[in-house]
């Protein structure tokens, strides 16, 4: 046991010594005086030192005061002090308004707290998580699984997954040109349809391609400058087979801390020698391959990029990257998704902007984003790179291939974004942007990146961003809000993906109510976080 | 006429005080209490704390009668990582903050108030500042804008100045005066009890958390340690009702070995303890005011980084102060640069990681399973750890691609883990009041 007991009382039971004693001043204010001004001066240093707003030489003091000083003290001014020193030993909560359940749970958790359930039955341990999203969803803050009641234009109306309608600006649909409501690309769809039916019926590798396909890769690749291209059933696997189709165990990746998900995760199933680098920085990926290469000369490495970076809206120096990577005997790949085809000259996004044209040694994207479709490719300059990505990259040789109205839309999305038209639809889609930005901005609110169709509104708070996200909804702007796993925890934003579609007007209107929702929601949460970083 | 009027002299008020008066500037700093005096506080300086003490030029003073330590163990539910606050991070973090890496030091410690404040005031009055001890501060003066621009004192001195500074810690006098409202309130937090103890030998800091308690052990100076425990505040009643026995039952249920260590050491000083504990922001400049360390945000102790905190709020503040009077820039462009830092969504983050595990709830499935993998993984115990005292922002460790490849490449399962035994029902239990429970055998 301690040794020598230290006599002095521990601050909490002097404190309601010396509030007992007072509480009976009413008896004997003397008595109580003498009682009151011995706990005083009892107290530690160091609770006198903390409670600075209670007078404590008053209180020490009391006993020296005349009867009718002291009656007057207990009167007028202890009831004040009392209520200060009262709450310092109650649990705040007890004073606390109330707070719904359903809410607190809702705003509190973030995905990752899910992520490693505990049990042996792998469909009962999903509970957990469940209750999680029927308490956001309940909320009204789950910004998952809407539906679209019509096509996805610049403005649309849509229901969340409570059925709740909506009608407003949009920009939760990704389709940069505007393509999917374009005749010429619903009309190849429709000729597509009549000549092949829906259906590719088979993977590439078997009988799922047609002429068309062929064509499809002529054009992309002239559009990368690569002429070997492959294509994919989605994004989503053109990135996770360019990775796992080249990079083995003993090989090396460093990718980019926050490149897409498909590349994350074809990294880490190819690998376990992954090094994240820091964002952008070139200077970072030399040093990583310089101390790989000082140890291992015989394996590959590949470095992965994004180009335009999906929820940052910022980009690579590719050129920079190219030549480290060569430098250090290292493959560089470069994810065009977002960019290809909405910027940059030409519809070349931003290999174009940097003159890269041709000169990466692999490049990957999505169709999704500009081309309307579903689909994804990898391209390179080498037939014999092709053929071994098409062989083993899984998801491209087990997979069906993309159908023909999926083919023909996206071929002939590629011919237009190289017309004059093109550049038109490019023209409009950066005035929204410039509008949009600039509304924001000259709001006070932080939009990362460069102006590209992605303008990301930086949040930061989970709690704050969800309750935006609820207030959003019925304000008229349709706007996804990212948090993890898209994002790192406490970096949540909105993603606000512009269409051609999109009137300079309707772009800044958007931007008054997400203020405007934005306002609100702090003020609901009580907050005084700004929203830079 | 003064240029500042720090009101507090402690952590914040004298290195404000003092990085002021570095600067040329004519600086009033004002206490109610006589140095050295004492303060409740968990008294814990993390690396850029003592870094912080080092650009004051404190740190050999400190460091000659304070012990140090590199590397920390932070105990999950049995689940060890031992670690330390990587140089590189420490670096990167005072660039961005102050646009400046200079005294940067890895060590950590655990000095007393009653030590640090005085040394501190010493410095201030070294650096220029005049200074005032026993000084209460009885009204703020302001001019018909409503524009502070001076105190006057209890004992009936006015004094004036181009800016006054709020250095009064939590129950800050210069924030009541101001009627500044408390925002982003978090009533969920903790209760803390703590002593000091002599016989144990100086050792690196360990820091337990079991279900809902933690236990922190720091060596201290006069040759003691401290030891601390904590728990959610809605246990403290139970606990209070027998300070003692229940400080001692705690370590127990936290650690056997932690608890035996301090049954056989002896006990130097009265428990210390507090439940005021609830976290809030206030607003930080206004006109001629400014408000830096725990006046203008407060944490729970759970993570001991109230001092830390206070030496960077002195710094942020001092250099905004500074661009404003030596005329770089106006007072509004200043201010709104310090608050813009204090208020980052770094902070934000880091804020909420705090106010989170204040509540402490009973440890999960999924964290007791990112502990696990991080073992054997020391650059990322060592990022984890300083995220966990606000060096890395809380985005970069749990950042979506950090998260799954620490889960993909873990050296270690949960089999090699007892916490994982029969998980379901020891966290249960974990949801009930041991004090309470104690207290009703003894009413039986």
């Amino acid at each position: 046991m301690t040794g020598t007991p230290v006599r002095e009382r521990e601050d909490g039971e002097v404190v309601a010594s010396l509030i007992a004693a007072a509480d009976a001043a009413g008896t004997d204010p003397v008595t109580a005086a003498k009682a009151v001004a011995a706990a005083a001066r009892e107290v530690s240093d160091m609770l006198r030192n903390w409670a600075t707003h209670i007078p404590w030489e008053d209180l020490e003091e009391l006993d020296a005061r005349a009867e009718d000083e002291v009656v007057r003290f207990f009167g007028e001014d202890f009831p004040a002090i009392r209520a200060d020193l009262e709450p310092m030993w109650e649990p705040a909560t007890t004073s606390a308004p109330a707070i719904d359940p359903d809410e607190d749970y809702a705003l509190d958790k973030n995905a990752y707290d899910f992520f490693r359930p505990v049990g042996t039955n792998l469909l009962d341990r999903t509970e957990e998580f469940h209750g999680w999203v029927e308490a956001r969803r309940r909320t009204e803050t789950w910004q998952y699984s809407r539906l679209l009641e019509a096509a996805p234009g610049g403005v649309a109306t849509i229901t969340n997954d409570l059925s709740k309608p909506a009608r407003g600006i949009n920009f939760n649909s990704q389709d940069y040109l505007s393509f999917n409501a374009h005749p010429e690309v619903r009309e190849a769809a429709v000729r597509a349809m009549r000549d092949f039916g829906p259906h590719s019926a088979g993977s590439p590798m078997v009988l799922g391609n047609t002429r068309i396909s062929d064509e499809l890769e002529a054009a992309l690749g002239a559009l990368v400058g690569l002429e070997h291209v492959t294509l994919f059933s989605n994004g989503w696997s053109a990135g996770f087979g360019a990775v796992t189709g080249l990079v083995r165990q003993e090989d090396h990746v460093l990718i980019d801390r926050l490149a897409h998900s498909c590349l994350q995760t074809g990294a880490r199933a190819a690998t376990r020698n992954i090094t994240r680098y820091t964002h952008l920085d070139v200077e970072a990926v030399r040093g990583h391959l310089a101390r790989i290469r000082a140890t291992d000369t015989h394996n590959g490495i590949m470095v992965i990029t994004d180009g335009l970076f999906s929820v940052d809206a910022d980009w690579p120096d590719v050129a920079a990257l190219q030549e480290v990577c060569h430098a250090h005997d290292a493959t560089l790949l470069v994810d065009v998704a977002h960019d290809l085809g909405s910027m940059g000259p030409g519809g070349t996004g931003v290999l174009g902007m940097q003159d890269m044209l041709g000169k990466v040694d692999l490049v990957m994207g999505a169709f999704s984003k500009t081309f309307a479709s579903n689909g994804g490719f990898v391209a390179t300059k080498s037939p014999a790179v092709k053929q071994y990505v098409k062989m083993f990259a899984a998801s491209h040789f087990f997979s069906n291939a993309l159908s023909p109205m999926q083919t023909a839309v996206v071929l002939k999305a590629a011919q237009i974004i190289r017309t004059d038209e093109g550049d038109a639809l490019r023209g409009r889609l950066f005035s929204a942007i410039h509008a949009l930005r600039d509304e924001l901005t000259t709001r006070g609110l932080t939009c990362m990146g460069s102006p590209s169709p992605i303008v990301p509104v930086l949040i930061g708070n989970e709690k704050l961003a969800r309750t935006v996200n609820r207030l959003l909804f019925d304000r008229g702007v349709l706007a996804f809000m990212v948090e993890f796993p898209v994002t790192p925890t406490g970096a949540s934003r909105f993603r606000l993906q512009v269409q051609a579609a999109h009137e300079p007007e309707q772009a800044r209107e958007a931007a008054r109510i997400i203020d405007g929702a934005l306002r609100d929601a702090r003020e609901y949460l009580s907050s005084a976080f700004g929203n830079s970083f | 006429m003064y240029n500042a009027i720090v009101i507090g002299a402690r952590c914040a008020g004298a290195a404000v005080g003092t990085h002021l008066a570095r600067q040329g500037l004519r600086v009033l700093v004002v206490d109610r209490s006589r140095f050295p005096s004492d303060v409740l506080s968990t008294h814990f300086i993390w690396p850029h704390g003592a870094s912080y003490l080092n650009r004051l030029g404190v740190l050999d003073q400190v460091r000659a009668v304070t012990p140090a330590h590199t590397r920390v163990t932070v105990v999950n539910n049995g689940i060890a990582l031992r670690g330390g606050i990587p140089e590189e991070l420490l670096r990167n973090q005072f660039r961005l903050l102050h646009d400046d890496d200079s005294g940067i030091t890895t060590e950590y410690f655990s000095v007393r108030r009653h030590v640090l404040d005085g040394m501190l005031v010493d410095n201030a009055v070294r650096a220029g500042v005049e200074f005032r001890e026993g000084y209460t501060v009885k009204e703020l003066l302001r001019d018909e804008d409503g524009t502070v621009v001076g105190i006057k004192g209890r004992d009936g001195t006015v004094e004036h100045a181009q800016v006054v500074i709020g250095a009064d810690g939590r129950n800050s006098f210069v924030a009541r005066a101001l009627g500044i409202a408390k925002s982003d309130e978090r009533p969920r937090c903790t209760y803390a009890y703590w002593s000091y103890f002599s016989g144990i030998p100086d050792c690196e800091a360990q820091i337990h958390r079991q279900g809902r308690l933690g236990m922190a052990m720091a060596s201290t100076n006069h040759g003691q340690t401290m030891v601390l425990t904590w728990g959610p505040s809605e246990w403290a009643a139970g606990f209070r009702a027998d300070v003692e026995g229940n400080f001692h039952r705690a370590l127990g249920l936290i650690s056997e070995e932690a608890a035996d260590t301090v049954a056989r050491a002896r006990r130097e000083e009265r428990f210390y303890g507090t439940l005021d504990q609830a976290a809030f922001l206030r607003r930080l400049h206004g006109p001629g005011w400014l408000l830096v360390g725990d006046a203008g945000s407060f944490k729970d102790q759970c993570t001991a980084l109230g001092i830390t905190h206070a030496l960077r709020d002195a710094e942020l503040a001092a250099e905004a102060v500074g661009r404003w009077l030596g005329g770089e820039t106006d007072r509004d462009t200043a201010m709104a640069g310090y608050a813009a830092k204090r208020r980052s969504q770094t902070a934000a983050a880091y804020y909420d990681y705090v106010c989170t595990l204040a509540e402490m709830k009973p440890l999960r499935h999924d964290e007791l399973q990112l502990f696990a993998i991080l073992r054997g993984n020391q650059a990322e115990i060592d990022r984890f750890i300083a995220t966990h005292v606000d060096v890395a922002p809380v985005s970069e460790f749990f950042d979506p691609s950090n998260v799954f490849l620490l889960n993909d490449t873990a050296k270690e399962s949960s089999r090699d883990h007892g916490a994982f035994a029969d998980f379901e029902a020891t966290y249960r239990e974990h949801q009930r009041n041991p004090f309470l429970r104690v207290g009703a055998e003894v009413a039986r």
